[in-house]
């Protein structure tokens, strides 16, 4: 099933178009949010001269989403952050399907020592914490994009090269595979026509789902104050700095500050899952529901 | 007899198990034992086997797809296990391949004339040519001219197994393998292939060796058969020698079990043990 | 005699994905058959055949949308969108899956397959269960020993006999067997098919064989009915069909099967078998017939042929199919 074929049949199911909604949002947001932010110096990082007068105040026309505790508004944090939020997830996410993809593939077609030493790799790196290598980078490179990206990849490449295995496992055992060796098409070409062609559906499904989760960790990472520094405009790191720079009741006088950023995480998350599980229906008939939910 | 094709010398094949990264000791599971036997050219030669007899192992060998432990395997008097990387792909490149479950056998994203043109395209001919020589095929073995812009998921199981066998023809191979060529098809598509198949041999006479565990089906392509039992070969012969005077026992059962379920009707006191 | 199966207009269809258009695989069929008959349903795949015994064995799938009605000894068992097998399934009628290799399950030893068969629908213990399957085995031509057996220790022979040696336990009195032999190694075909004729004569169990091979039916089947996408085209005597089909598709069927030991010619129809999912008001072999004309625009009705009382034939033409 080709692609576009495969989105006009997703056209008609509503969870569907809540998905595209949600994530055209935020890709929109992320996009343009320094021209829809009312502040974006602030947005950036920048703390207002007249901080003193502007903290902490709470959601109005003027501060749609309140302010934080050093006075900036919380509004343009957050839309400026949805830019970092995409580049996260996409980075992440691409490169572990690179690698994946190459290693996958190159266990399953290859066989033999290949095989062997790709798999024990596989499990390894999926038994490494993603965290564990963010705090060791944290420590000795300091803070900055690099320790979410690295810190993450290093952890789903396994997941993607797992998947593609099981998948080319089973493609590699085909005959079509036997015939186009037996008439001699190169290694690079059969992977390429036989192999890759199959599989890449699934995968990128898969992927696009996974975008969700990859947003989660990367503002887990941050959150803890492991990844981006403290200013940078970041859900994760807005998240820290609102829960670590006040006390306990301070937090419950100023919820904005947890409530906002927590909901953009969730619901760009739910835009990327929504999108991807009526997909994942479609290629895999067996996830289909009998009985129709009302969405 | 003519010139030797094929010839197998004392083949003796079968696969490693391999338990565990760090064994040492691969133990090897042999499914083929002291094979030998030779195809003239233009001979249509059957391999009878029932599941687990080693024909399909005895195929993988004839193809170059597995190694066999002991013995040589000569296409044209060469052994295409010692000899180059390169030089072996040029003699099996003479070799049309037909597998033997068609719903396995074609890849699901692929449109159906580049299938059937993968193998010119291997060589290097120019797409015009390629074309040229696809419908062209495609008409020889009846398959319809719409269907070349279909993916194999719209076409039912016999132009599947029509698809494969244009696809096994298209490159003039002198040696035609067939792995249970009908075994997945109703019937009436199933005479209509095996018509079909013997069309192709009247007029390209290739060297014909068919894999199949039908009899009724090895009669209209073959002239000799090879019957294989736990892989070994228990009877070679002419196909009608071996079909009116079998010597081997198991062959003697082989033949009287079709008899039974074709032509009698009486069923009594036939109690076969298994 | 007493009828031990009897379809009236019986359709059954499948909901397709979109769910929004039935497509009929069994398109009116009426059906009946004696207790004690061995009888035999030939087609291609896409006929209906599997699906029409299905109904009969009661396991057709919950998505599947009936109408008509099926009598089994005289209960009602499918009456239109309704269906209920409650103590036929089992009991009365048996089924003898298609793949023995896949139909058994590996954890269980051979003896608690038969113990869960009948503890499920009898109450049996497991020492009354023993008694019955070492009973039951034996008519099979299987020893006690292979009691203790699992399935991947047995052959495929073997454990076909099983599955025929399981369907027997609960006494059932219809046995609905799904290709009994495609998926056995052709020397062990006889034996199984001799078993089959030796239950339906020995122990008047009523046989009912879906098959595409319409020779291989004449060993043990007394009746055969030919289908062809979704109706009954032909139906008789074995001996009588095999000796003078007067469906052109019968005709066929027995021309494009190879036989041992004879060399002739094989004439297949061109084309490949239709699926009609709609109701049609023509015949639906037609753009296949050799014999097509203007008469074909309409559904034939079943035709009685006269040279036997019980052979009808689904053709306007079928006095010039020789």
């Amino acid at each position: 099933m080709d692609l576009s074929r495969l989105i006009q049949r997703n056209l008609k199911k509503t969870r569907f178009i809540i998905g595209v909604v949600i994530t055209t949002f935020i890709l929109f947001l992320a996009l343009f949010s320094p021209w829809i932010a009312p502040y974006p110096r602030e947005g950036y990082g920048y703390v207002p001269l007249e901080y003193e007068n502007r903290k902490l105040q709470p959601p109005s026309l003027n501060h749609l989403f309140g302010t934080d505790v050093l006075g900036r508004d919380l509004f343009s944090r957050i839309a400026i952050g949805a830019s970092t939020a995409i580049i996260q997830a996409f980075t992440v996410i691409f490169l572990s399907l690179l690698i994946g993809l190459f290693a996958g593939i190159s266990a399953a077609y290859f066989k033999g020592v290949v095989e062997l030493v790709l798999n024990y790799l596989i499990e390894l790196f999926m038994a490494i914490p993603a965290i564990v290598i963010a705090l060791f980078l944290r420590l000795s490179t300091g803070p900055g994009l690099h320790v979410v990206i690295i810190s993450l990849v290093t952890t789903w490449w396994a997941w993607y090269a797992r998947i593609t295995y099981v998948y080319a496992k089973s493609i590699v055992e085909m005959d079509y595979v036997v015939l186009a060796k037996l008439s001699g098409l190169s290694d690079l070409k059969i992977i390429e026509r036989h192999v890759l062609r199959n599989i890449i559906q699934p995968i990128t499904v898969q992927a696009i789902s996974d975008l969700g989760s990859a947003l989660l960790e990367a503002s887990a990472i941050n959150f803890m104050g492991l990844g981006l520094p403290p200013g940078h405009p970041d859900w994760g790191v807005i998240l820290y700095e609102g829960i670590t720079s006040l006390s306990l009741e301070a937090f419950i006088r100023a919820p904005w500050l947890v409530v906002f950023p927590g909901l953009f995480i969730l619901i760009t998350t739910l835009g990327f899952t929504l999108i991807a599980d009526p997909l994942r229906e479609d290629l895999d008939p067996r996830l289909r529901r009998r009985w129709r939910l009302w969405f | 007899m003519s010139e030797e094709v094929i010839k197998l010398e004392r083949v003796t094949a079968g696969y490693k198990v391999v338990k565990g990264a760090l064994s040492i000791w691969k133990q090897v599971n042999v499914v083929l034992r002291d094979i030998s036997f030779s195809i003239g050219k233009s001979e249509r030669l059957a391999i009878i086997g029932e599941s687990g007899s080693g024909k399909t192992t005895l195929l993988k060998v004839i193809l170059g797809l597995l190694k066999p432990i002991k013995g040589s395997v000569l296409l044209y008097g060469r052994d295409i296990y010692r000899i180059p990387d390169e030089e072996r792909e040029k003699i099996l490149r003479k070799i049309g391949y037909v597998p033997q479950d068609p719903y396995r056998s074609l890849n699901p994203v692929l449109k159906v004339k580049t299938i059937i043109g993968e193998p010119l395209e291997v060589i290097g001919e120019n797409k015009e040519k390629i074309e040229k020589r696809v419908v062209e095929v495609a008409r020889f073995v009846g398959l319809p001219w719409s269907a070349l812009d279909d993916t194999p998921e719209e076409l039912s199981g016999g132009m599947r197994q029509r698809v494969l066998i244009a696809r096994a023809i298209i490159a003039n191979p002198e040696i035609l393998v067939l792995d249970e060529p009908t075994s997945a098809l109703d019937v009436s598509i199933q005479a209509q292939i095996l018509n079909l198949l013997n069309n192709i041999y009247s007029n390209f006479k290739p060297t014909m060796i068919t894999v199949t565990h039908d009899l009724a089906v090895a009669q209209y392509l073959a002239d000799r058969v090879i019957i294989l039992k736990d892989g070994c070969i228990v009877e070679e012969g002419k196909l009608e020698e071996v079909l009116y005077n079998p010597r081997h026992e198991y062959t003697k059962t082989l033949v009287s079990s079709y008899l039974y379920t074709t032509t009698t009707n009486s069923v009594s006191g036939f109690n076969n043990k298994s | 005699m007493v009828l031990a199966v009897k379809t009236v207009n019986l359709r059954i269809g499948y909901l397709d994905e979109e769910e929004e258009k039935i497509q009929w695989a069994v398109r009116g069929v009426d059906l009946e058959i004696q207790e004690g008959e061995s009888f035999c349903l030939v087609g291609e795949s896409g006929s209906g055949k599997t699906t029409l015994a299905n109904a009969i064995a009661g396991i057709l799938p919950p998505h599947a949308v009936t109408q008509g009605k099926v009598y089994i000894f005289d209960k009602l068992v499918v009456d239109d969108s309704s269906r209920n097998y409650n103590g036929v399934r089992g009991r009365i009628v048996n089924y003898i899956p298609q793949n023995p290799g896949t139909s058994l399950n590996p954890f269980l030893t051979i003896e608690d397959h038969f113990y869960y068969v009948l503890r499920d629908l009898y109450k049996y213990d497991k020492s009354k269960s023993k008694s019955i399957a070492i009973e039951t085995l034996s008519k099979v031509g299987l020893t006690s020993e292979i009691l203790d057996y699992y399935p991947h220790e047995l052959s495929g022979g073997m454990k076909q006999r099983v599955l025929i040696a399981l369907a027997l336990a609960s006494n059932a009195r219809i046995i609905v067997a799904d290709e009994p032999t495609s998926s056995v190694d052709a020397s062990l075909r006889a034996g199984i098919l001799g078993l089959l004729s030796k239950l339906n004569k020995e122990y008047r169990v009523t046989l009912i064989i879906v098959t595409h091979d319409i020779k291989m039916t004449s060993a043990i089947c007394n009746r055969t009915a030919v289908m062809y996408s979704g109706e009954i085209v032909e139906i008789g005597k074995t001996s009588i069909i095999l000796q003078s089909p007067k469906h052109p598709y019968t005709r066929m069927l027995m021309e494009c099967v190879p036989i041992l030991g004879v060399e002739k010619p094989l004439k297949p129809l061109p084309g490949e078998p239709t699926r009609i999912f709609e109701d049609i008001s023509w015949c639906s072999f037609r753009e296949r017939c050799p014999y097509a004309s203007v008469e074909c625009k309409t559904t034939p009705s079943m035709i009685p042929v006269g040279d036997d009382e019980s052979h009808f034939v689904k053709c306007w033409r079928f006095h010039e199919v020789a």
